[in-house]
C-alpha cells in the first residue's frame, strides 16, 4: 500500500458551503398547490363522511371546531410547503451531486456520482403537462439514500441524465 | 465420494423428497394456522361444522397430505443440476419448467445449512448466492454431507485458483480460531437483555389473550372465579402475592426464554479462519455456516455491556452486503474476548485502530435526548392514567430516574472518530456500542438541521453504506461540514471499489 499522509480537515478541500445550489422549476409551485389540494380534498370528505356516519351528540356539537382545525391544519401546511419549495435545491458536481431540501428539518444529501448504480428520468401526468421531470438516482445504499430531484425543466433532466449515464458508463 | 460426477444432470438424494414435504407440510401450517385452529375449536364444541362430520374432514386432511407429498415427489423428480466448465446449471418446476444457468464466477457465496428435519435424516442444503436479486438465490434441499462439499469446492474451485497465482504465497491452512465453550454461552445468555424477551412473551401473551378471549369468556372463568373470590383483606393481599408471583414467573420465563433461544442460535459457535475470509458455523437444530467476505463487509459493530465486560463478552455483528434479510441476523460471533475481537476486526478490515481523537457531540444532544424522553414518559404517564388511574403516577418514581440516567449515560457513551480511512462511533445505553465503517465504502453522506439546530450553528451527519445508515449527532455546524467535505474527499478522489 501507498504511503499517505495527508492532514486531515485540511483547509484545501472542496467546501460544500461554496456550491452554487440552483433552484427547481417555479413551475414545480403548481404541482405542489395541486397535490396539497388533492390532499385537502380527502381530508374534508372523510371528515363530512365521518360526521355522516356518527351520530354521537359529542361529535356533532363539536363538529365546527373539528373543521376549524382541519382548516387551520391545512393553511400550516400550505404555508410551510410553500415555503419549503424555496429549500429545494440541487446541484451537479464533477464528482457528485447535491440536492437540500426541507424547510423545518433541512436535509443535504450529497452521492459521489462513482457510487451511482443507476439514474432515471420520470415524468407524471402532471408533469408532462407542465414540461417538467423528476430524475431519480440510486446508489446502493440504504433507501434513505435514493435520491429524487422534481420540478426540473425537462432538458435539463436529460442533460444531467446523460452526463451521469456517460460518467458511471465511461 | 470423490467421484461423483457433476457434469450429468443429477437429482438431489432421495431424501429430498422428506425434506421438500416437511417445507411444505410446515408453510401450509404457518399459512393456515389460524383458520385450522378455528375449526378445531368449533369442532371440539360442536362435534360437526356446517353440517359436516368429523370423519370427512379426517379424510379431507388426508387427502391434502396426499396431496402435498405429491407435489413434493414431483418438485424432486423435476429438479436437476449439472455443472460444466464454467456453469452451474439447474433446472426445476413442475408446470412451468425454470432452466437457470448461473456462471461460476458471479456465484458470491456457497454455504451449507442443516435444519432439524434434516439432522435426523442425515442430509445437508446447499446455498448459492448470487451478486443480484435477493430473489434469485437457489437451495438444493437434501445432499449428503461429502457430495455437498464437494459441490461446494467445486463451484469455487476457479477462484481458488485464481488467487493462487495472484498472491503466490504458500496459502496457510484454514484454522479454527474459536470455539465457544458452554460455560461462556452460559454467562453470555445470563449477562444478555432480558428485556427484549419480555417484551416478546408480554406481547405474545397479550396477543393470544386478544385472539381467544372469546374463547375463554365462553369458559365461564369469570363466574368461577368470583364464586371463590370474596373480598376480603386477606384475600386483597392473597391477590397482591399472586399478582407477585405471576410476575416474577413471567419474568423468569422471559430470562429463561432468552437463555435458551441464544444457546439454540449459537450452541457449538465455531470461528474458522481461511486464508481470505472467516467462518462461522453455529446452530443446534438449525445448523448455518456463513462466510464473512472482508470486500462486502460495510459495518461492523461490536457490543457489550458492563457485566459482559466483566466477563470479557464482547458481540461483533457484521453487516455484510449482498445477504439476504433473513440470513443477515446470524452475522454476529457472540463472547468473543476483547483481543479476539481486535484480531478479528484486524482480519476483517486491513490496518484499522481504534486511535484516533475523540470528539463527543455537543451538549445540545443532551438536550434532545432530554426532550424525547420528556415526550416518552409524558406519553406513558397519560396512558398510565387513563387505563389504571392516578396510582399508577407512582410509577415515576421509577421511569423519571431511569429516563434521567439514560439521557446522561446516552451522552456520555456518544462520540466519534474520524481517522484516515475509517468512522468509528460510539453510543448505547445499557449497551456499549461500538460502529466501525471503511471511508471508501460510503454511498452517500447527508447533512440534517432543524431551524431551531440553524440558529445554534448545530447540525447531524448521516452516513450511508450499502448496509446500514449511520448518525453523527449533534456538532458543531462548521465541523459537519468539514467532516462531511472530507468524508466526501476521501470517497471521490479515492475511486476504490465499494465492492
Amino acid at each position: 500500500m501507498q504511503f499517505s499522509n495527508s492532514q486531515i480537515f485540511t483547509d484545501h478541500l472542496p467546501k460544500i458551503d461554496t456550491v452554487d445550489l440552483k433552484p427547481i422549476s417555479k413551475q414545480y409551485l403548481k404541482i405542489i398547490a395541486f397535490n396539497k389540494l388533492i390532499l385537502f380534498g380527502i381530508l374534508f370528505s372523510a371528515l363530512f363522511a365521518l360526521k355522516q356516519l356518527i351520530e354521537e351528540d359529542g361529535f356533532q356539537d363539536n363538529f365546527q371546531y373539528v373543521i376549524l382545525f382541519a382548516i387551520g391544519f391545512c393553511i400550516l401546511n400550505l404555508i410551510v410547503s410553500l415555503l419549503a419549495f424555496k429549500k429545494r435545491k440541487y446541484a451537479i458536481r464533477e464528482h457528485d451531486v447535491v440536492y437540500a431540501k426541507g424547510l423545518i428539518i433541512n436535509y443535504l444529501t450529497t452521492v459521489p456520482i462513482i457510487r451511482i448504480q443507476h439514474v432515471e428520468v420520470s415524468r407524471s401526468w402532471l408533469e408532462r403537462r407542465l414540461a417538467l421531470a423528476s430524475l431519480k438516482i440510486y446508489s446502493a445504499g440504504e433507501s434513505g439514500s435514493d435520491m429524487k430531484i422534481s420540478g426540473l425543466s425537462v432538458g435539463e433532466a436529460k442533460q444531467i441524465n446523460d452526463f451521469i449515464s456517460a460518467k458511471i458508463n465511461g | 465420494m470423490d467421484n461423483v460426477d457433476f457434469s450429468q444432470p443429477m437429482r438431489q438424494s432421495s431424501k429430498g423428497i422428506l425434506v421438500i414435504f416437511g417445507f411444505n407440510l410446515f408453510q401450509f401450517f404457518k399459512k393456515f394456522f389460524v383458520a385450522l385452529l378455528a375449526i378445531g375449536f368449533s369442532l371440539m364444541r360442536k362435534k360437526s361444522l356446517m353440517g359436516v362430520t368429523t370423519t370427512t374432514i379426517s379424510l379431507f386432511f388426508v387427502g391434502l397430505l396426499i396431496i402435498i407429498l405429491v407435489v413434493a415427489i414431483l418438485k424432486y423428480l423435476n429438479f436437476k443440476f449439472h455443472l460444466t466448465k464454467n456453469d452451474f446449471h439447474l433446472s426445476r418446476g413442475i408446470i412451468n419448467k425454470d432452466n437457470t444457468i448461473i456462471p461460476k464466477s458471479k456465484i458470491q457465496n456457497v454455504y451449507i445449512k442443516q435444519n432439524f428435519l434434516q439432522q435426523i435424516i442425515n442430509v445437508v442444503s446447499v446455498n448459492i448466492e448470487t451478486a443480484g436479486d435477493k430473489k434469485s438465490e437457489i437451495e438444493i434441499s437434501a445432499l449428503d454431507r461429502p457430495t455437498a462439499l464437494l459441490l461446494k469446492d467445486k463451484l469455487f474451485n476457479k477462484d481458488s485458483i485464481n488467487l493462487q497465482q495472484v498472491d503466490e504465497q504458500p496459502i496457510q491452512p484454514s484454522q479454527v480460531y474459536f470455539k465457544i465453550s458452554m460455560k461462556r454461552l452460559l454467562l453470555a445468555g445470563l449477562s444478555q437483555n432480558h428485556l427484549r424477551s419480555f417484551g416478546i412473551i408480554a406481547a405474545f401473551v397479550i396477543g393470544l389473550y386478544y385472539q381467544f378471549r372469546d374463547f375463554i369468556e365462553n369458559l365461564n372463568l369469570s363466574d368461577q372465579v368470583e364464586d371463590f373470590i370474596t373480598l376480603d383483606e386477606a384475600m386483597i393481599a392473597n391477590l397482591l402475592l399472586t399478582n407477585l408471583i405471576i410476575l416474577f414467573f413471567v419474568l423468569l420465563i422471559s430470562v429463561l426464554f432468552s437463555i435458551v433461544k441464544l444457546i439454540i442460535v449459537n450452541f457449538n459457535l465455531q470461528v474458522i479462519e481461511h486464508q481470505k475470509t472467516v467462518e462461522i458455523n453455529k446452530g443446534l437444530f438449525n445448523k448455518v455456516s456463513l462466510i464473512l467476505t472482508p470486500s462486502r463487509i460495510q459495518n461492523l459493530i461490536i457490543k457489550t455491556n458492563r457485566v459482559k465486560r466483566y466477563f470479557g463478552l464482547h458481540t461483533l455483528y457484521v453487516k455484510q452486503t449482498m445477504v439476504n434479510q433473513k440470513q443477515q441476523k446470524n452475522f454476529n460471533i457472540i463472547a468473543l474476548e476483547r483481543p479476539q475481537v481486535d484480531y478479528l476486526i484486524e482480519k476483517l478490515i486491513d490496518n484499522y485502530s481504534f486511535n484516533g481523537d475523540r470528539y463527543k457531540p455537543r451538549p445540545y444532544y443532551m438536550r434532545i435526548l432530554a426532550l424525547r424522553m420528556l415526550i416518552f414518559t409524558s406519553a406513558i404517564n397519560l396512558l398510565a392514567t387513563l387505563f389504571f388511574g392516578y396510582e399508577a403516577l407512582w410509577a415515576n418514581c421509577i421511569v423519571v430516574p431511569i429516563a434521567t440516567l439514560f439521557v446522561y449515560i446516552s451522552y456520555k457513551k456518544a462520540y466519534y472518530i474520524i481517522s484516515e480511512d475509517f468512522v468509528t462511533l460510539g453510543s448505547g445505553f445499557v449497551d456499549t456500542v461500538t460502529n466501525i465503517l471503511e471511508i471508501h465504502k460510503i454511498q452517500a453522506v447527508k447533512l440534517r438541521q432543524s431551524i431551531f439546530q440553524k440558529r445554534r450553528k448545530i447540525a447531524s451527519v448521516i452516513i450511508f453504506t450499502a448496509s446500514k445508515s449511520v448518525t453523527i449527532p449533534y456538532v458543531n455546524e462548521s465541523e459537519a461540514k468539514s467532516i462531511y467535505d472530507y468524508l466526501l474527499f476521501r470517497v471521490e478522489s479515492q475511486a476504490n471499489d465499494w465492492m
